[in-house]
Parts: C-alpha cells; structure tokens; sequence
C-alpha cells in the first residue's frame, strides 16, 4: 500500500513508554502509614448488652438476616423481646443522630428476630468443649435464662430452677401482651434452652438451698428480681380493693381479664404502673395515673407514657395520697398537691407538701404501683464484705468450701430494664468463667479487653476470642465520620395500630415492617467504624497500593503506598487509621492478621 | 431559475414539503435546492422554507428574496404577514383555504389559487383533528399549479420519505391536485395585458 | 447514487461508509441532524460502531481520544460552544497525534445566543494542531470527509471538516453517495502506528520535560508541514475513485484577473454566480476558494494571488482587535513578496446575516474603486444602532 510507505516519513514522536512504573516503589517516600484499623460504635458503647449494631445493620442492608440476627443473638438471646420492649439507650448514642436521625435500631431488631421466627431458623453459634462446672440457675426471669444461655454456650451445665409454672419472669408476668405476645418470649426461651439447659417449674427454693447446692454446683446465680410492691405506709391501703398493680399484671397475664368500670387509680410513675393503667384501660376502666412528681420526671419510658396518654389515660402529677377511704363499691383519695420547689438541670423536681390543699378523688379501685422490691431478702446481695466482688451489674460472693454465689438482674442492676439484665447476666457469666478457669484475682483485668469502647458493656464475642476482638475500643464520633458519603434520608416511621384498635384488645400495638423497609432503615447506618467494603480506599488510592484478596478482604501493598492518607480520608466510616511511620513499623507483623478486612 | 417561498407554521409539515419537492423536481429532471429560512420556531410558530430549481447547477446559496411563487400553509398567516413581499409580479399564491380571501385585491398583481388542504388533510386523517399535517396535500395543489412535477413524482417522493400513512398522503396530494382552484389573475390590468 | 440529500445528512453518510468505529457526541444545533442521523445507522445496524452518549462536548472528545488511543477509527460533531467546550482536548488529540475526524457546522458564539452561521467558532481554533476543511456543497461535505480519514491516518493529526450553519447543514440538494467498494478503492482499513494494546503494554503522554517538549512540538509542525504534500497524492487516488478533485485551494479565473476575490465556505457559491456575471460584463476578476485552512497553503496563495493588483478577502468571522481572519493569513503569506497586490478585507455575514449578490457586488464596487487599501477590516452592511447607555 502506498499509504505504508510513506507513513515511515511522518514524523510522529510522542511520549511513550514501555517501561513499567512497578519499578518506582513509593512506599520508600512514605512517612505517614495508613492501616485498618475497625473502631467501635458508639451505639454498641451504649448498648448494655454490647450488641454488634453496626455490624448487624450493615448484614440487614445486606438483605444478611441470618446472619445478622445470630450478630444479635452472640451478644444478646433475646432480639424480639428487647425489639419490642427495651428503651434503646443505643438510639440517643447514634452519629447519625447528628446527621438527620438516629437510625431506628429497636426496629431493625424486631424485624430480625421476627424474620428469623417467621421461617423458623435455627442459629449457628460458636460453643466452646464441655467443661466439669456445674451452675445452678435460680429464677427463669431474663437475667436467669441469659445466664444459663451464656454459660451453656461457654461450656458449663446448668440448670434453671423456676418458681412459677412457666418461665419468663417479669416478660411473661409483668409486661402486657399489647406490648410483649407471649409467643415471641416462648419462642426465644425455647431458642435458648436449646443450647442445652434444663428449665425446672414450679420449684420455688428456700434459703437452704444456697447451702444444700454445694453439693452438685460450683456456683449458684440468684436472678429472682423484683416481684414485690411495696406499701405507700398511708391509711386505708390495706383495704380489699386496693390492689398491687403487679398481681393484677400476673392474673391479666394468665388469661384471666375482668370486666372493670368506672374510674380506677394507679399510684405510681414506673414502667408498671402505666402497664397497670393501659391494662386497666383495655379492660373498660377509666384510668389516673398518680405521679408525685412531674410527667418528665416519671421513671417509665416516655414512649409507653406518651401512648398511654394518647389512649386516654389520665395523668395526676405532683400529688401525694393522703389517705384511702371506702364508701359502699367506690374509694375515695385523698391528694395532697405537692409543688416543685426546686428544680436541678439534671435531677428530678424536688416538691414540698402543702398541708391544707387537699382534693378527693372517687374511684372504683385503685392500683398500687410504685418501685418494687426483692420478694424474699436473701435474693438480695449482701453487703460489702471481703470476698464479695462487686460488678457494674452483678455481684459475687466466695466462701470457702460453698459454690460462689452470683446475684444478677433487678436485683444487681442500678437500672431495671431488660436489657440490663441481659448485660448482668453476661457479666456474672463471664465473671464465672474467668473464676473456674483462671481464678477470681483475673476478673479485673480479663474483663477489661471485654469491654465495648472501653464502657461498662461487655461483648461474649469478644471474651470467646471472636473477630470482634480486632476491634480498637475508640468510640467514632459524628465528626470522624465522611458525612459527604451518605445523603438525607428520614428515619423509617413505626407503623403502629390506630388508638381506636388499641384500647380495644390486647393485640400487639406495633406492626411488623417489611423487608424493604428494614433494608432501607439498615442503609441509613454509617456503620461508624466498620468496613462495609465500600471499596474507596481502593478506589481513591493513587498508587494503586490497596489490594483486594480472593476473599474479598482488602490488604495495603506498603511497597508502593506512599502515605499520602487519600484512604483513610475518604473512608466513609472511619474504619482506617493513618500513624506515624516509626510508630507502627513494629506492629508490621501483626498487619497480616489485624490489617486484613475480610 | 425558478424560486417557491414557503409559509407555514410549525407542526404543519411546511420544511417536509420542500424537501419532498425537491425530491420530486430532482426526480424529474431539475437540479434543485432546499432550505429552511432557519428561526427557533416551535409549533405554532410562522416558520418559511425555500426551493430553487433549475436545469443547470445552482450556485447561489442565500435567502431567496423574490420568489417567483408563494405557497401559503394556513390562511391565518394572511393576517401577520405581507406573503407577497418580494413576489414577482404574476407568480402564483397558492393559499390553503376553503373560500378566496374577499380582500384578494391585495394579490391583484399575481395569480391565485387555493385548495382547502386542511378539509382534505382531516378527511385522510393526516395529523390530528386539532393539527392537520397539510403539506401532502399542498404538494399536489402545487403541481397542478405549476404544471410540474408530475404527481407520479410526488408519489414516489412521498413512499420513500413519509413512514405515516403513505397511502393517505398521496391520495391526499391526488385530491388536492384534482380540487385545487386555479382563480388565475385578479387584478383587471394584468387581466388586460395577460389576456 | 445522486439523491437529493441535507447537507447534515452527507456527513454522516461518509462516516458510515467510512467505517467508522466509535462516535461520541453531544447534541447542539446546527450540528445535531448528524450526529442524529449516524445514531439511526448504529441502531439499524447500517454502521457497525459503538455510539457513546455522553454528557458534555468535553467528554465527547475525551471518549474519542480514549478509543482512538486503541487504534479505532473515530468521529464527532460539534458546533459554536461545544467546540469551545472541547478546546483543552483539542490540543490534547493533537499532541497525542490520534486521527480523529470531526464535523464543526460553523455556527456564532454566545452571547446574544444566535445559532446561526459564523465561522470564528472554529477559526478561534486554529492553533490547536487540527487541520481545517471548509466546504462549500453537500457534495464537498461527503467527499472531504472520506479525505479527512485518509489526511489523519497519514500524518498522525486531527481533522475538523467545516461547513455553514443551514446554508449547508440543513440545505437540501443532490449529492452523489459512492458506494462502499468505491469508498473501500480509496479509503483502505486504519492501520496504527501505534496503540493501546494489553499484549503490548506501555504508557503514552505522560511526562514530556524541557528536553524533549520543544521537539514533539517541532514534530507536528513537519507533519502539518506535509500534509501540504499529501494533499495532491490523497487528491489524485481520490480522483481515480471518484473522477472529482477540489484542491487545497480552487482558482477561479485568476491568471488574468485584477481584482482576486478570496472566499470560503457557501460564500464561495454565491461568489461563483457574481465571478461569472462579471465576466460577463467584462471585468478582469478572479475568485479563490480556500478550502485548506490548516495547514495554510500559503506557496498556492502566492502563486495565485501574486500576479493581482488587488485581493478581496471576504471573512465571515472576526478577531476581535486584528479583523478578518482569512485576510491576515493571506496578507501574511504575501508579505515578503517584492510586488504584492493590496489586500482588502472585509467582514460580512456574521451570525448568519445572508451575504447576498448585492452584498458581493458592493464589495467588489469597493475594491475595484478604492486607491487606497485600509489596513483595518471593512463591516459590511452595519446596522445604525442605539446603544445602551
């Protein structure tokens, strides 16, 4: 061709080269070290169980529901019950809170344990060998059965002895099925005596038995909770109809639901004495509730109290009872107004009586409902002595030739929630653990690599040497996060029954949400400190120095990163790290373990 | 060298026309040229396009500014534009409509003919009721008109170019042709010097 | 076969006989019935090309210069500020020495917004290293892109065939398509010098210091240099073809001539029209066409224009401070000449205004009786206008 022959006479010189730029190793100029570095957070840090929540979001954005609900249940066994009826401290915590709204955590929790009910999975978790120690368990309420099922999962035999004739405890007792259904506590009690525990009913134990269990267990855990009403000490409370609020919760929970008309009084500002009055509510009464204090000052959860109110429940703050007088069928209260005298920022009203401003109030029955008490004394732990250990959320006793005595729940805990007794029930498990196997003198310093961004939670994940472990304990603040990556978005509305369909019945108030929907919640999350395998770090690197594995990991090829920290910036979630040079150059042989996301 | 000004107004077809008669005067025989007068017209608007035609090559390109006929899409046009500006003295206006306009005095110096291209249009269901895509029909009032291109080259213009109805659009250039009015001369002096 | 065809529609034509590879462009009037045009090719399966939509005239260009790069044969369109828009890449395709062929429909800069033709939208262009063809007919537009791939594959550099707003692009008028033997007897397959090839790894335009830049440079100068040379050779195997050749330059009458008139574009046809009237009238004139603009083909503008007492450069566009375009690369290309003619230049037709005969025949007038040439350019046809204070 013509054409050939005298393009060899164009001159064309460009820059070209054929030589590969492997050669220049950047990674010499370097002085500054990215690495991957998985934080904790802040959610997890508020959450008393520790669960694994970013974790867990990132699988349910996934559309990973198995796994994300077995992410729950290594920390927590009970995901629909404290869906449904924990006060989510982790939601406050939440940078995304920051951001637009907190994501809806307790929701995404309900859905999973929901979803896992709904085609009836069985989780895969990580046991460790059999182990000679026996404990028993004394109270089938949610710190007693959390324990066994930490225990049981750590080696240990253990038996549950139940006074009732089913267990649950205060969930199957004291808390109303419009807000708990008896079949999803069931469901999760039988998840957790099938890790391999005996549950023994209606066997209600003495004293003695604390002496007489050496015999078989090396340890006794004491979780019997708090199941007695105190008296108000006021005249006329002793009369016959005026009940304690928490009988009356049992015998609603039973299945036995009277016909009540009129007004009825409930005295008190806790979870059970809004349960007592929405009950009462569902059950043809007219509801006061009678508070000493103000509405925010009210120990139960705002939610419950808001609903409540919406529902028709009548609220008397700042006001003592006097006194209780009976008339035929109706009561009369004598109230006492009490005025806030002082206000703290942060504390409760402060309120003084005023003798001469009395009102009456005339019901058909009246609840009393004000904090409650250990049934029995020896339930509660002793007092500081020598060889009793004093937990965040449980207490142990040792005695020579006797098994240690663990206390846990309502009993141990400073707040009585489920939750919290999930986190004492961890904590006496672990606490137990270290005790067989290294002795008491390693609780303090064992515990502390358990713990969840350095705070009072603590992670089983963590203590049975799981992936978790990799995590440092800094707690990722809104402002480490790379808010440039996640757009506005609202945070998923609870879908509810309407207040009509409420008072009604019993039915469960809040709806199931779909898939959709929770996947979508799920993506909200920023998963504040974990990799999501986003892949920005790879993407942005200019030196091509982020590497992705077979497996799907990613590992930082230090020939050719040069230091520059483009990686770490943009990492939508904090889940790197950039360290002077020198500093990490020892830590380069842990890197294959540590710096490896997989 | 022969110059047709188009008036029309956007959506009508007015652009189409002249290149299917380009079409159809290269087919018999001319050399031919065709473009818009280019605005940023929509529908509705008054848009004007061109054709040249000739035996030898055409060379000019520019606007054409003294046609040697007019072709007028829509009557209404009559109103907002002097459609004779530039007209040669006895070229043809070819107006859709369906009655001669009562002030044709104003055409006086040149020939008229109209056709109701819009009531043929409809009655082939060209376009929509509200927009009737009159163009076809103009087409084959034209070569009655002008005596050229014969209709058979239309046709064939219009086969090759329109992908809509073809058939409707030729019977609709065939019944224009047919039903065009050829009122001729209005005016009485070119009356005198034409007769 | 001659059909009665846009010009808009030529150019397509040729890029589909051409074999074109990989397309990309972005919509803007007067360029789009192409670009259109060569999207229904694609789609029908009439051209065998990746057609890349993208979301601005940069990227278009970025695309093309990625798969020219690979050794592909490339095409775009552009008009007015999609050319601006692409102005960075323009030297980049250039200096890379990637064949890339693309129509410019001349078309007036904003603002006040005209889409209407001009041609100082791809004139600002000039020194980006691209060779420049203006046309006159539809005919030239098919034809001139075919040469345009032959000029590109030969010397490595980047070619912008041109041609008006309307008067062309939407103008229609019988034009001759060849067949694809035709084409093939011409145009044969791209052959690379060199390309983007996995089994042959190696990296282009990176990092070009001090002591290597000024010799690219040099580098695309001599191959422009040749393309002045190529042109004759790529004419003449086009002629064998097509029995049609236009030359860089096209005299008309000029040997005799007194007064040279020297167009470009549609300017030319008219030009043609008066050249002829006068002649016939008995005046001395020529008339030149420039259809080469870069490189410029300055030896042919001496050779021809030398001999004349005076030169009419007619210049649809305007550098803002030095005048007519054309006219300074034609006073340029006299300059050294001991005798010269005057050159007269004059600016007309901006943003579309119709240059008409009269409008010729008034700068012809002017030039013929004019004793004094002005240095500056002469508006032709100025409005009074109010001016806002």
């Amino acid at each position: 061709m013509a054409q050939d022959m005298t393009m060899k006479m164009i001159p064309l010189f460009i820059p070209r080269s054929h030589v590969s730029t492997a050669g220049n190793k950047t990674g010499s100029w370097r002085f500054l070290r990215p690495r991957y570095d998985e934080k904790t957070a802040p959610c997890s840090a508020a959450c008393p169980a520790g669960e694994d929540i970013g974790r867990i979001a990132m699988l349910t954005a996934q559309g990973l529901f198995k796994e994300a609900w077995e992410a729950i249940l290594k920390e927590n066994p009970l995901p629909g019950v404290c869906g449904r009826v924990c006060f989510h401290p982790c939601e406050p915590a939440c940078n995304r809170g920051e951001f637009d709204e907190a994501v809806a955590i307790h929701t995404l929790e309900r859905f999973l344990a929901d979803t896992a009910a709904r085609y009836q999975l069985q989780a895969d978790l990580e046991r460790r060998s059999p182990r000679k120690q026996r404990v028993a368990v004394v109270g089938a309420g949610p710190s007693g059965l959390a324990t066994a099922y930490f225990l049981t999962r750590l080696g240990y035999r253990c038996d549950v002895f139940e006074a009732t004739p089913e267990a649950g405890g205060v969930l199957r007792w004291g808390i109303p099925s419009y807000r708990l259904p008896v079949a999803v506590l069931r469901r999760e009690i039988e998840q957790m005596r099938r890790t391999g525990f005996e549950i023994r009913c209606n066997r209600r134990l003495s004293r003695e038995f604390l002496q007489e269990a050496g015999a078989t267990y090396d340890a006794v855990y004491l979780g019997c909770g708090h199941a007695k009403i105190p008296f108000l000490n006021i005249p006329g409370e002793d009369l016959e109809g005026v009940t304690d609020g928490l009988s009356f919760l049992q015998r609603v929970n039973r299945g036995d639901e009277p016909r009540l008309t009129g007004r009825v009084a409930i005295i008190g500002g806790g979870n059970t004495a809004v349960d007592v009055a929405r009950t009462s509510l569902r059950l043809g009464a007219k509801p006061v509730l009678i508070y000493r204090r103000r509405r925010a000052d009210m120990p139960a959860f705002p939610d419950e109290i808001q609903m409540a109110l919406e529902e028709g429940v009548e609220l008397l703050e700042l006001r003592t009872v006097q006194r209780i007088d009976r008339a035929g069928e109706e009561y009369t209260l004598t109230l006492r107004q009490v005025p806030v005298v002082n206000c703290a920022a942060a504390g409760k009203a402060c309120v003084q009586a005023v003798p001469q401003e009395c009102e009456r109030l005339a019901v058909s029955k009246v609840f009393r409902a004000i904090g409650l008490t250990a049934a029995e004394s020896w339930f509660d732990p002793p007092p500081n002595e020598n060889r009793v250990i004093r937990l965040n959320n449980s207490v142990l006793a040792y005695a020579d030739g006797a098994p240690i005595i663990a206390y846990g729940g309502d009993v141990a805990n400073p707040i009585k929630s489920v939750v919290h007794a999930v986190a004492s029930a961890k904590e006496a498990a672990i606490a137990l653990d270290i005790t067989f196997q290294e002795g008491a003198e390693a609780i303090g310093e064992r515990m502390k690599h358990c713990r969840v961004g350095g705070g009072s939670a603590l992670s089983m994940e963590i203590h049975m040497q799981g992936p978790r472990c990799r995590r440092s304990d800094h707690v990722v603040a809104f402002d480490e996060i790379n808010a440039d990556y996640f757009e506005l978005s609202p945070r998923i509305v609870q879908p509810r029954l309407l207040k009509e369909e409420r008072i009604d019945s019993f039915a469960e108030i809040e709806l199931k949400i779909s898939a959709n929907l929770a996947m979508r919640e799920a993506e909200r999350c920023f998963n504040c400190g974990l990799c999501n395998q986003c892949d920005n770090c790879r993407l942005f690197c200019p030196d091509l120095a982020v590497v992705k594995d077979a497996d799907s990991g990613r590992h930082i090829n230090y020939d050719y990163c040069k230091g520059c920290g483009i990686c770490v910036v943009e990492c939508p979630r904090n889940a790197m790290a950039l360290e002077e040079e020198n500093q990490t150059q020892m830590n380069t042989a842990e890197e294959g373990v540590h710096g490896r996301l997989t | 060298m022969l110059e047709i000004r188009f008036h029309g107004r956007g959506g009508q077809g007015t652009v189409v026309a002249t290149i299917l008669l380009a079409k159809a005067f290269f087919r018999a025989g001319y050399y031919v040229q065709s473009f818009p007068l280019f605005g940023v017209e929509r529908r509705g608007a008054p848009v004007e396009a061109y054709l040249r035609l000739d035996e030898d090559h055409i060379w000019v390109r520019t606007n054409v500014y003294q046609p040697d006929h007019v072709v007028v899409m829509d009557k209404t046009l009559l109103q907002g534009i002097d459609v004779t500006m530039g007209l040669k003295p006895g070229g043809w206006i070819l107006i859709n409509t369906s009655s001669i306009p009562p002030n044709s005095e104003q055409f006086s110096r040149y020939r008229l003919a109209v056709v109701d291209a819009t009531r043929i249009a409809l009655r082939h269901r060209l376009g929509t009721r509200t927009h009737p895509i009159v163009n076809t029909a103009m087409m084959g009032a034209l070569a009655r008109m002008l005596e050229m291109p014969p209709l058979e080259a239309i046709s064939k213009a219009v086969e090759e170019e329109i992908p809509v109805r073809p058939e409707q659009n030729i019977q609709a250039a065939k019944d224009a042709y047919d039903e065009v009015q050829l009122v001729g001369l209005t005016g009485p002096e070119l009356q005198s010097s034409a007769g | 076969m001659k059909q009665v065809l846009e010009g808009s529609h030529a150019v397509a034509e040729a890029v589909r006989l051409a074999r074109v590879n990989v397309i990309s462009a972005y919509p803007i009037t007067p360029q789009t019935h192409i670009v259109e045009r060569l999207s229904d090719f694609c789609a029908d399966g009439r051209l065998d090309a990746r057609f890349l939509r993208v979301e601005s005239e940069h990227s278009a260009l970025a695309a093309l210069i990625g798969a020219s790069s690979t050794g592909v044969r490339t095409f775009t369109a552009t008009s007015s500020q999609g050319l601006a828009l692409m102005h960075e890449l323009l030297h980049w395709a250039s200096g890379a020495r990637l064949p890339i062929v693309m129509a410019e429909v001349n078309r007036a800069l904003a603002p006040g917004w005209n889409i209407w033709t001009d041609q100082t939208d791809s004139l600002a262009q000039r020194d980006t290293g691209w060779m420049q063809l203006y046309c006159e007919t539809g005919q030239e537009v098919l034809d001139t892109t075919l040469q345009a791939y032959w000029l590109a594959e030969t010397v490595n550099l980047p070619v912008m065939v041109i041609l008006d707003a309307f008067f062309l692009s939407h103008t229609y008028e019988p034009v001759d398509i060849p067949s694809q033997e035709q084409v093939n007897g011409f145009l044969p397959d791209y052959q690379p010098r060199f390309q983007l090839d996995t089994r042959n790894p190696c990296a282009f335009n990176q990092l070009a210091p001090p002591n290597v830049y000024m010799e690219m440079r040099h580098n695309i100068q001599q191959a422009m240099d040749q393309v002045l040379s190529r042109f004759g050779q790529m004419e003449d195997g086009f002629g064998v073809v097509f029995g049609r050749r236009y030359g860089e330059v096209e005299p008309l009458q000029c040997d005799d001539a007194q007064i040279i008139l020297v167009t470009s574009g549609t300017i030319t046809s008219t030009s043609r029209a008066l050249q002829q009237q006068l002649r016939a009238d008995g005046e001395r004139v020529g008339l030149l066409k420039i259809k080469l603009f870069r490189p410029f083909p300055a030896d042919a503008v001496r050779r021809i224009l030398g001999g004349a007492q005076k030169v009419a450069v007619i210049d649809r566009n305007c550098s803002f401070g030095a005048g007519g375009i054309f006219a300074q690369e034609v006073r340029a290309a006299l300059c050294n000449l001991s005798a010269r003619p005057l050159v007269f230049s004059y600016i007309a037709g901006l943003g579309g205004r119709d240059v008409t005969l009269d409008v010729l025949k008034l700068i012809y007038r002017h030039t013929k009786d004019c004793e004094h040439c002005p240095d500056d350019s002469i508006w032709m046809g100025l409005h009074e206008v109010h001016h806002a204070t």
